[in-house]
This record gives structure tokens, C-alpha cells and sequence, in this order.
């Protein structure tokens, strides 16, 4: 009979499914975020075989699942990379992974983690090649999103393809442990220090509801002053466009105002007067 | 605000932290920098703020620093602050103005980073208390030795004024780091900044006197900063550091914090009159010593690897770890830069070309 191993797109999801489909490796892999995702799915699949559900029910053995899958010793190759475990959750939050050709790439790693970081088979380099991105995509975030204190929140919307919204969110709530915090992507909110608004330390909620809980909609008033400084660190016999650019690159003026005016000053240089100079 | 910023701007203070901005220079803006205020007391020959120059004077309260700094940090623009000063009247008063700003931020809930450059001269008392808030604080030395110090700076003493600030930095940063054991609090190390071409000191005498510091005064890392002659000050008529050799010196003092070489091993690298030249200082110095090379990628010692250009203690490290290593594309992966270290390398015996053939053909 055909076994069917449904697991939750989650790290231990993952693993756990590694695990089943070692001990079967003919069988069909699906996966769903949660229990009503799967069963439309299996749905609409018409397969019929035995289920094996797993990581619906978080028990949160990840790290002891990783040591089973992948062994204690550290990968040699992983030059600045992540360990197994984060390299599977920074996966998942590719746009592009596909949780099922994951489980069957790290079963077939069979415990030499060097498949994951050498990217020696194609499979193995695309996904390493995901996992990177995600990872900078993240890194982008922290260094050029700028949230804005408005009403007591501090807010910032983000456009990404990837699932990484929680992260930066989490990110945020350790550098600002006394502000409620939002990430607000796509109509969703993911807040950090709810309990300090009278949510759940950590919730997703609508980003119209965050409005709502805002006690004005007067923002700070920082950008000037931020422009104020940034001029003032320039040091005009060390201009270096090549290097400017590449620091700062395009991308970043897409992530906030402040950052695509930064942005505008390393490609253009900084006025040397103003219309302030003729008044 | 702009004015006492623009007094930091030639300060380093990088840590190794998320950097947020770039300037049109390529440099990371990661903190905010400011002087407390840039009225200064002291007559140091090439500074813009000497008190004998004719400069717009401007102060900023601690309060409004602290102010600025939330400001900037809530919108997730920098990661901290660093903050300088001119002597206020002198440095005991300067310092505890910038106990205030620590002090009322810290008390304000920030979490930031926080650098203090304090004044020659700062109170021991001073000291400990900003080390109880600041993440790092330290003072500059600016040169190697006490004459040279009274030539630029001839309101301080180097030995007591500087030496011994030095020195209780140090055991202030070994108490802190015994107190925060395993509380996973970072302390930062001691450092230090050296003016480069203000005086007519040799990159001998600065690499010397680094190495020195680092192992009388555990400091980890030194800043350069290039002499650019300011006009009205006494050395107007000096000429600018080539900001190269700020660049050479910083790779130097890597080679001995992050190499474990000696300021005595890398006395083939100077000219007879003990500077630098524009040339990465690894390249020369493999290049002054042929007789070391090759070095086999699958057998060296550590040490004998850190001597190939190319190869840093990282990648060192990676490949004794995944040894055996059987291609250069195996280098390349583990962050080997190996058309660098081709001349001075060879696989199980093998090399793809060797030093001399290298050497005739950059001559």
C-alpha cells in the first residue's frame, strides 16, 4: 500500500519527514501549513495510501531531530554559512522552496551535511542558492528598513518575496524591548511586545487592526535631521564612488525614503550649497 | 548638530555590527558620532577646534544628544552611539558631562551601543563609572612617544595623561569582562588611535609601538587616522598623509592581531627609513622570504599557511580542518583567494606555477 508521509512545512515538519522517509523511501510526500491545508490538499490529490502526519503537533525536538538527521560533527565546508537547522528554516522561507524536494535532498545527503554547503548536485546548489538569499534578503532589512514611531508603534511596512516578516519582527523586538513593534507586509501584521498593547507577546494580526491600536497618527519627524548628519560625515577627499555604490547598492532605495536618499547622495555626491545659500 | 558631528568624522569606531548607511566615501555609518561640544581648552597643533582657532564654537546638552540618539535608533538608522568631546575646561568636567549622556540614556532603557572617547587626564573615578554603562571606552594616544606627543599635544602628559589611561582601561575592561562571565554580555576591548603624518614617525616606530600596546595594554585593535593639515593651526604648512599608508597600517596591525606575527618579524617589510610602501605588506613580506615557500597546502603548520597571500586565518583554518585538500577549486570554496596564493602553494607536491616565474612577471 502506498504510504503517504503529510508533514508541516516547518523545520520539524521537515525533519520529522526525513525520518519517515528514510525508513520509506517509496513513499509520497506532501505538505501543508496546517491540518486544513493538508486535508484539501489530500483532497484534491486523490491519492490514496496510508497517512503518516507528522510535525502537525509541535514538540519542539529540532535540535535532537538535527543531530539524528545530520550527526554531531560541524560540516566542513561551510564558509559563513549557517548550521543544518538554519539553514532548513531559512529555506523554508524562499519563495521558491519546495518542502517536499527538501526532505528528499537532505535524505540524500545520507548525515554528510557537505552536500547542503558544497552545492556539488544541482538540486543541492539551487537550494543553497535560496537559502543564501533569504538570508540576505534578512540582512538587507536590518540594515536599510526604517521603521517610524507613529502613535506609539513602531511600524514599518516591508516588501519581500519571502517568508522572513517573523524574523525581522523578532529582530526588531530585541533592539526595541519597550516599544510594541510591527512588521506589516501584505495586509498582515506580525507584532512583537504585544503584551505592552494588550496582545500576545508575539501576534499576527490584520494591519488594519495596528492602525487601530495606534493613540495618534502623528509620526516621528526624523528624516531631516537624519539627512543633517549623514552630510556631515562625508569626507569629500575620500570620495569613492565604485566602492559607495557597492556598499549602498540599489536595492536599498527601494527598502525606505531615508535609505533611497542616502542612496541618491552616493551616486550624486552631496550639494556642496543649497537654495538656502541664495535666500 | 552638524557642526559637533563634522568634528567626529575622521574618528573609526566600527563594531562588528549591522551597518545601516553608507557614505559617498563607501564608509559604514553605524552610530551616531558626535562631540559633546567642540570649545576646547586644549592647543593640540592639528586640530580645527584648538582653542586659539577661529571656529563656530557649538554645544550640545546631554539631554538632546540622548534625544538624537533614541531618535535615530528607534528609526533603526544606527546601532549606537559614539561620542568625543573638546575639553571642556578641562577633562574631569568634560568627562562627567559625558557620564550624563550615558547615564540618562542608559537610565532611558537604551540598549544601543555605546563608544566614549574620554579626555587625557579623565579621573579614575570617571573612568569606572562610564565603564559601568559604556559598551567601549578608551583614549587616544595619537603618537608613539612622549615627544612626540608634546609637539602636538602640549597640554598633556603621554606618560600620565595617556599612558596610564591606557592602563586602567585594561584592568577596567579585565573586571567587567570577570563580572559578565557567562551573563553573555560583551565588553569591548581597549583601543586606541594614532594620528598618522602629523610628526615625522616612521611606520617602524608605530607598528612598534602597537605591538607594545597590545601586549602592555591588551589592546586589540588600533584606528589611523590620516594627517590632513587644517589651516590656522600650527601645521597648516604640513603635508597630507597619503591616505595609502593609513590603509598599509591597518593591514600591518592585522597581521599582528589576527596573524600572531611580531612587530620583529616584519622588519623586512620597511624601507631603509623604516615607511612603508603602497604594497600589501603580506605580498611583501612573502616576497622578501622565497626560501619559505612553497608551502604544502596538506601538511603546513598554521603558522606556515598564514604566511601565504591569500589565505587568512579562516580559510587556515578550514583547511586543516578539511584536509586532505585535492584541488584548488577545494581552496577556492573554503575562502582561499587562490590566484594570490598560487606562487607560494602546492597540492601534495604539485604547484601551478612557482615564485620566481611570479616575481619576473610583475617585475
Amino acid at each position: 500500500m502506498l504510504i503517504i508521509i503529510a508533514f508541516r512545512s516547518s523545520v520539524e515538519g521537515v525533519l520529522l519527514a526525513c525520518l519517515a522517509f528514510r525508513e520509506d523511501p517509496g513513499s509520497e510526500l506532501i505538505f501543508a501549513s496546517d491540518v486544513g491545508e493538508l486535508k484539501g490538499k489530500l483532497d484534491l490529490s486523490g491519492i490514496e495510501g496510508e497517512i503518516n502526519m507528522v510535525g502537525f503537533d509541535p514538540s519542539y525536538r529540532s535540535e535532537s531531530l538535527s543531530k539524528e538527521i545530520f550527526g554531531k560533527s560541524k560540516p566542513r565546508m561551510a564558509r559563513f554559512d549557517p548550521d543544518p537547522l538554519r539553514y532548513v528554516d531559512l529555506l523554508l522561507r524562499h519563495k521558491g522552496c519546495d518542502p517536499a524536494g527538501l526532505v528528499r535532498l537532505l535524505v540524500s545527503c545520507n548525515g554528510d551535511t557537505d552536500g547542503l554547503y558544497s552545492g556539488k548536485s544541482k538540486i543541492a546548489k539551487r537550494y543553497y542558492n535560496y537559502m543564501r538569499e533569504v538570508g540576505k534578503a534578512y540582512e538587507r532589512l536590518c540594515m536599510f528598513a526604517r521603521p517610524e514611531l507613529k502613535g506609539g508603534i513602531l511600524s514599518v511596512v516591508i516588501d519581500t518575496p519571502h517568508d522572513i516578516a517573523d524574523m525581522f519582527c523578532r529582530w526588531l523586538v530585541r533592539k526595541n524591548p519597550d516599544v510594541p513593534v510591527a512588521v506589516i507586509k501584505n495586509g498582515s501584521a506580525w507584532v512583537g511586545n504585544g503584551d505592552l498593547i494588550g496582545l500576545d507577546r508575539f501576534a499576527k494580526i490584520t494591519s488594519s487592526f495596528v492602525e487601530s491600536l495606534r493613540s495618534t497618527s502623528k509620526s516621528d519627524d526624523v528624516d531631516e535631521l537624519w539627512d543633517l548628519y549623514y552630510n556631515s560625515q562625508m569626507i569629500d577627499s575620500r570620495r569613492n564612488h565604485g566602492l559607495a555604490k557597492k556598499m549602498q547598492p540599489k536595492s536599498s532605495a527601494s527598502m525606505s525614503k531615508m535609505s533611497k536618499r542616502d542612496r541618491y547622495k552616493v551616486e550624486r555626491g552631496i550639494a556642496g550649497c543649497t537654495l538656502d545659500s541664495f535666500a | 548638530m552638524q557642526i559637533l558631528s563634522a568634528g567626529t568624522k575622521y574618528d573609526s569606531c566600527n563594531q562588528s555590527a549591522v551597518c545601516h548607511a553608507f557614505g559617498p566615501d563607501g564608509r559604514c555609518i553605524q552610530l551616531y558620532k558626535t562631540l559633546l561640544s567642540n570649545s576646547c581648552a586644549g592647543e593640540c597643533a592639528y586640530c580645527p577646534n584648538r582653542c586659539e582657532r577661529e571656529t563656530k564654537r557649538a554645544s550640545l546638552e546631554p539631554a538632546e544628544i540622548a534625544k538624537i540618539t533614541w531618535s535615530f535608533y528607534r528609526r533603526n538608522a544606527i546601532e549606537g552611539l559614539f561620542l568625543s568631546s573638546g575639553i571642556m575646561g578641562d577633562a574631569e568636567y568634560t568627562s562627567q558631562k559625558q557620564l550624563e549622556v550615558v547615564e540618562l540614556l542608559r537610565g532611558q532603557g537604551f540598549k544601543g551601543y555605546i563608544n566614549i572617547r574620554v579626555m587625557p587626564g579623565t579621573p579614575k573615578y570617571l573612568l569606572e563609572q562610564i565603564a559601568d554603562h559604556a559598551d567601549k571606552f578608551g583614549v587616544n594616544a595619537e603618537t608613539t612617544n612622549s615627544i612626540n606627543y608634546s609637539e602636538i599635544c602640549p597640554n598633556f602628559d603621554y606618560k600620565n595623561d595617556v599612558l596610564q589611561r591606557l592602563k586602567w582601561t585594561r584592568d577596567l575592561i579585565e573586571k567587567k569582562r570577570s563580572e559578565y562571565c557567562g551573563m553573555g554580555k560583551m565588553v569591548g576591548a581597549n583601543d586606541t588611535q594614532f594620528v598618522v603624518g602629523a610628526v615625522p614617525e616612521s611606520d617602524k616606530e608605530v607598528v612598534k609601538t602597537v605591538h607594545k600596546f597590545m601586549d602592555k595594554y591588551a589592546l586589540r585593535r588600533p584606528y589611523f587616522m590620516s594627517f590632513d593639515p587644517v589651516p590656522d593651526t600650527p601645521l597648516e604648512n604640513g603635508s597630507p598623509s597619503p591616505k595609502w599608508r593609513e590603509q598599509r597600517l591597518y593591514q600591518m596591525s592585522f597581521l599582528l592581531k589576527d596573524y600572531g606575527l611580531r612587530s620583529s618579524d616584519l622588519d623586512e617589510i620597511y624601507d631603509e627609513y623604516g615607511y612603508l610602501s603602497n604594497a600589501d605588506p603580506k605580498e611583501v613580506l612573502a616576497r622578501s622570504q622565497p626560501d619559505r615557500f612553497p608551502v604544502d597546502i596538506n601538511s603546513a603548520e598554521i603558522s606556515d599557511l598564514l604566511l601565504v597571500p591569500g589565505i587568512g586565518p579562516i580559510s587556515a583554518n578550514r583547511i586543516v580542518r578539511g584536509r586532505p585538500i585535492v584541488s584548488e577549486q577545494e581552496l577556492s570554496r573554503v575562502g582561499v583567494v587562490v590566484s594570490r596564493a598560487r606562487p607560494y602553494i602546492s597540492i601534495n607536491g604539485s604547484r601551478q606555477t612557482n615564485l620566481s616565474s611570479f616575481m619576473g612577471a610583475c617585475s
